[in-house]
């Protein structure tokens, strides 16, 4: 076992697998930065070059190296312009944006570079550890469960709206209503697609995240006719402050790490889903509870350190039984395959350096991406100073070309404009967009695990030990503001109307 | 004098008329619109293909695989059958079961299965159902008599994880649960570890070549109860066919008819097309090419390490199984409805 360790790290360091490292990081570096363009399609894309490669380590260095710092690189574009750099990193623009409109990128940045790193320290660590206990780890949920998990999800976000938890509700159930378009799986009838191809597909996550907050925060640009961090360049908050961030909140990330993991091990679910709980469970801790959404460094701490533990999560299935946790897992399968490796419990006997090695580029991976970010953060910090007009130009090509790149379909194109156009009222009527976007995420799941869950046990499910213990946690969650509030024992603050 | 002859000489060999002897693919692109995302199964086969095709194709064109994804398909299907130029440099590959939706005549359906301009396919694939080795359903008999049915997973109704099922259903009159809505394939296996169903239905290639079913065989953790091969498929010498099991059971000729239309899509494959109106010379050449370049031992060596398996049906076998399957009677059309879990009046 512990040869194997060791050797893992040994074979990652060694040439030619390093210099492998070295190019998907690089990639990774820059897929994660641009918005729309995700780890995912990236993946598919690179698949082919890994061909060439003839050993399983220097295959997956390139790989899965360029697939560990998309998340990290995504949080930068979040927080820098509140536009989402990957689909996974949405969670960051509530309060990392506001951050950089304060004039804090820096620490912002710092927080989130940071958070990511220990986040992937630890996905890499539990992927290390739970190699024993993987099998019940994976089996634990079924259909039942995940779908009041789904719920509960939904519940959590829509509660953290605030005065106007209603308003937050009701975003959610839209959300909901939303991912209903599409052919419906279970009788293949089409819901809402007026006769349109585009729509058979469900609505895709990257063109409506990226309409729903990008658009909105162009236009506020525009509006303002200032740069992102206002008229006043003030001297730049340090980047080295976000960082001392992270220990000042250490259980926090710890936290919000394990939740990633989780997140990631469940099938389905994954760094989309986690960002927001995460989000949820690191503003709900806040003392000052009008802070969030304002700028609270809490809220770039959690969802950063989520979404970078998942892929350790992922990894645990896809390793332990050849069941991927997610769609860029399904690929990394593929590319298991090809260097003649079959993953499974024999693999776990027979090349267990290989897992090791994959714990171990998880982590080089993001000690290389975070010194290289750490070199660059102020001037990219500096980039919020640069006027908006300026800015803006480039912030709608990437904007655009990043939905397009979701199907290559003009539909995607037009999905970016609707959604922008209803983000930009939402903002302005103060409706809060995650349980929408939550909504839409978690729909098509939420549907197909209560459609499974009656057909596979009629509606005994329900009384499910494990179903009624998440449904009692649900209702607590909401109810417990207001009962507290009418008991009148503390003088509870809700969040202000953060999201 | 020298000199000017010479260039005379390069002139007329660069002039259009001399050129008009060069083939014509020479320094085009040749492009694939695949009609899923990158990286699905679907893509791998042709994008294998494109680096063996062009060595093929007199002037050797440049293949590019372009992915248009969307509708199972459909939209690619759509979009190639209805281009403005049918110049024989964009092709197609697409699912095999598309005709379903043809012949359910879905109006969405903007081509004919049978004007395609078939160019082959790379793999046919056959069919398997197992069943947890742990339930009391031990054969096809048994799921015959069962009092409960047995709950089997399927991702959606276009899927052959339902309509195998339903097909059992419709010819050996076994009764399948189908609890659909997983979101792939692998969801539906760790829902058979969990418990929370019993079998599924897919392809054979895959039972043998991946994880988990590796290590279920390894500790007798499924069964297989049935395949849908016309031969029993050698790794499973001792799995009855639904052709041996249809003259057990006396399966009368309608039900018979669907499945030979039903059955069909694994014969198609994974299909390349080209739109009607192709020239004919140019569509020959895309057949002898393809022929050619899928027994290339190098893009057989390859495959068979990227684990895809060749088995190819030809241009000619694809033509007139086209016309085969579209012929179905409105009564077979009416049977098969009720397979894709279409409402029949």
């Amino acid at each position: 076992m512990i040869e194997a360790f060791v050797s893992g790290f040994w074979q990652v360091l060694a040439w030619p697998a390093f210099g492998y490292l070295l190019i998907g990081i690089t990639v990774g570096f820059f897929v994660g930065l641009l918005p729309g363009i995700g780890g995912l399609a990236t993946l598919a894309l690179m698949l082919p070059f890994s061909y060439t490669i003839k050993e399983p380590v220097p295959a997956f260095c390139f790989l899965l190296g360029m697939l560990a710092v998309t998340g990290t690189t995504g949080d930068l574009t979040s927080i820098l312009f509140g536009i989402p750099g990957e689909g996974s990193s949405a969670a960051l623009i509530l309060d990392g944006y506001p951050m950089s409109k304060k004039g804090e990128a820096g620490r912002a940045l710092g927080a989130a570079i940071m958070s990511s790193l220990i986040g992937s320290v630890v996905g890499a660590l539990a992927l290390a550890l739970s190699i024993p206990i993987m099998r019940p780890l994976v089996l634990l949920f079924g259909s039942p469960e995940l779908f009041i998990i789904v719920i509960m999800g939904i519940t959590f976000i829509g509660t953290l709206s605030g005065r106007s938890m209603m308003k937050g509700l009701l975003a959610g159930g839209a959300g909901l209503m939303l991912a209903a378009i599409g052919v419906d799986p279970q009788t293949g009838s089409l819901r809402y697609t007026f006769g349109n191809l585009y729509l058979w597909d469900r609505l895709d996550l990257v063109p409506v995240v990226v309409g729903l907050f990008a658009i909105p925060e162009i236009v506020d640009l525009a509006v303002r006719g200032t740069s992102i961090a206002g008229s006043k360049p003030e001297k730049l908050t340090g980047v080295w402050d976000g960082v001392v961030d992270n220990f000042r909140h250490f259980w926090l990330v710890m936290r919000c790490s394990l939740i990633g993991v989780y997140f990631g091990v469940l099938p389905v679910l994954g760094a989309n889903v986690a960002q927001w709980i995460s989000y949820a469970h690191a503003v709900r801790g806040l003392k000052d509870k009008n802070a969030a959404g304002k700028g609270a460094v809490e809220g770039v701490l959690g969802p950063g350190a989520a979404t970078t533990s998942t892929r350790g999560g992922d990894l645990i299935p896809t390793v332990a039984f050849g069941i991927p946790g997610s769609g860029s897992m399904a690929l990394l399968l593929g590319a298991l395959l090809i260097v003649g490796l079959q993953p499974g419990p024999e693999m776990l006997k027979t090349r267990l350096d290989v897992t090791f090695a994959m714990v171990w580029i998880l982590i080089i991976a993001n000690i290389i991406v975070c010194g290289v970010c750490f070199l660059i953060l102020n001037q990219l910090a500096a980039l919020t100073f640069i006027r908006g007009h300026l800015l803006i130009p480039f912030l709608l090509f990437f904007v655009f070309i990043g939905s397009f790149t979701a199907n290559n379909s003009y539909g995607d194109l037009i999905v970016t404009l609707i959604f922008g156009v209803m983000g930009y009222l939402m903002v302005l009527f103060q409706w809060p967009r995650p349980p929408l976007i939550l909504g839409v995420t978690l729909g098509k799941i939420a549907e197909n695990y209560l459609w499974i869950s009656t057909a596979a046990y009629g509606a005994k499910w329900l009384l499910f030990p494990s179903v009624v213990i998440l449904i009692m946690i649900t209702i607590v969650t909401v109810a417990y503001p207001t009962i507290k509030e009418r008991t009148g024992r503390a003088r509870y603050e809700r969040p202000g109307d953060a999201i | 004098m020298k000199s000017t002859a010479l260039l005379l000489f390069v002139f007329l060999l660069w002039h259009p008329a001399a050129q008009a002897q060069e083939p014509f693919y020479k320094g085009k692109n040749l492009t694939i619109v695949v009609g899923t995302k990158a990286g699905d199964v679907y893509d791998l086969y042709p994008r294998l293909l494109a680096e063996y095709w062009s060595k093929y194709i007199p002037g050797n064109p440049n293949i590019i695989i372009q992915n248009v994804a969307g509708a199972a398909s459909l939209i690619a299907a759509n979009q190639v059958y209805n281009l403005g130029k049918p110049d024989g440099l964009t092709l197609g590959a697409i699912y095999p079961a598309l005709y379903f939706d043809q012949l359910t005549k879905r109006p969405e359906v903007k081509f004919d299965w049978t004007k395609f301009n078939w160019i082959g396919s790379t793999v046919r694939s056959n069919h398997l159902l197992y069943m947890r080795a742990d339930t009391p359903y031990k054969s096809m008999k048994d799921v015959r008599k069962a009092s409960t049915a047995p709950k089997c997973g399927a991702t959606g109704t276009a899927s052959t994880g339902y309509y195998m099922p339903k097909l059992f259903e419709e010819t050996l009159g076994t009764k399948f649960d189908i609890v659909a809505g997983y979101q792939a394939g692998q969801d539906i296996d760790l829902a058979v570890e969990r418990g929370e169903v019993q079998c599924r239905a897919f392809t054979i290639t895959a039972y043998f070549a991946r994880e988990p079913f590796i290590s279920w065989r390894k500790r007798n953790f499924v069964r297989v109860l049935i395949q849908t091969g016309k031969k029993r498929d050698e790794k499973l010498s001792d799995v009855p066919t639904i052709y041996e099991l249809m003259d057990r059971y006396k399966t009368p000729e309608p039900p018979r008819r669907l499945t030979t239309v039903v059955l069909a899509a694994g014969d198609f494959g994974r299909p390349i097309v080209a739109p009607p109106g192709v020239p004919a010379d140019r569509v020959k050449i895309l057949r002898d090419g393809f022929a050619k370049a899928i027994r290339d031992p190098n893009l057989l060596k390859e495959a068979d390490k990227r684990q895809l398996e060749i088995d190819p049906t030809s241009s000619e076998e694809l033509e007139s199984l086209a016309k085969e399957v579209i012929a179905a009677t409105p009564e077979v059309v009416e049977r098969m409805k009720k397979l894709i879990g279409q409402e029949t009046k």
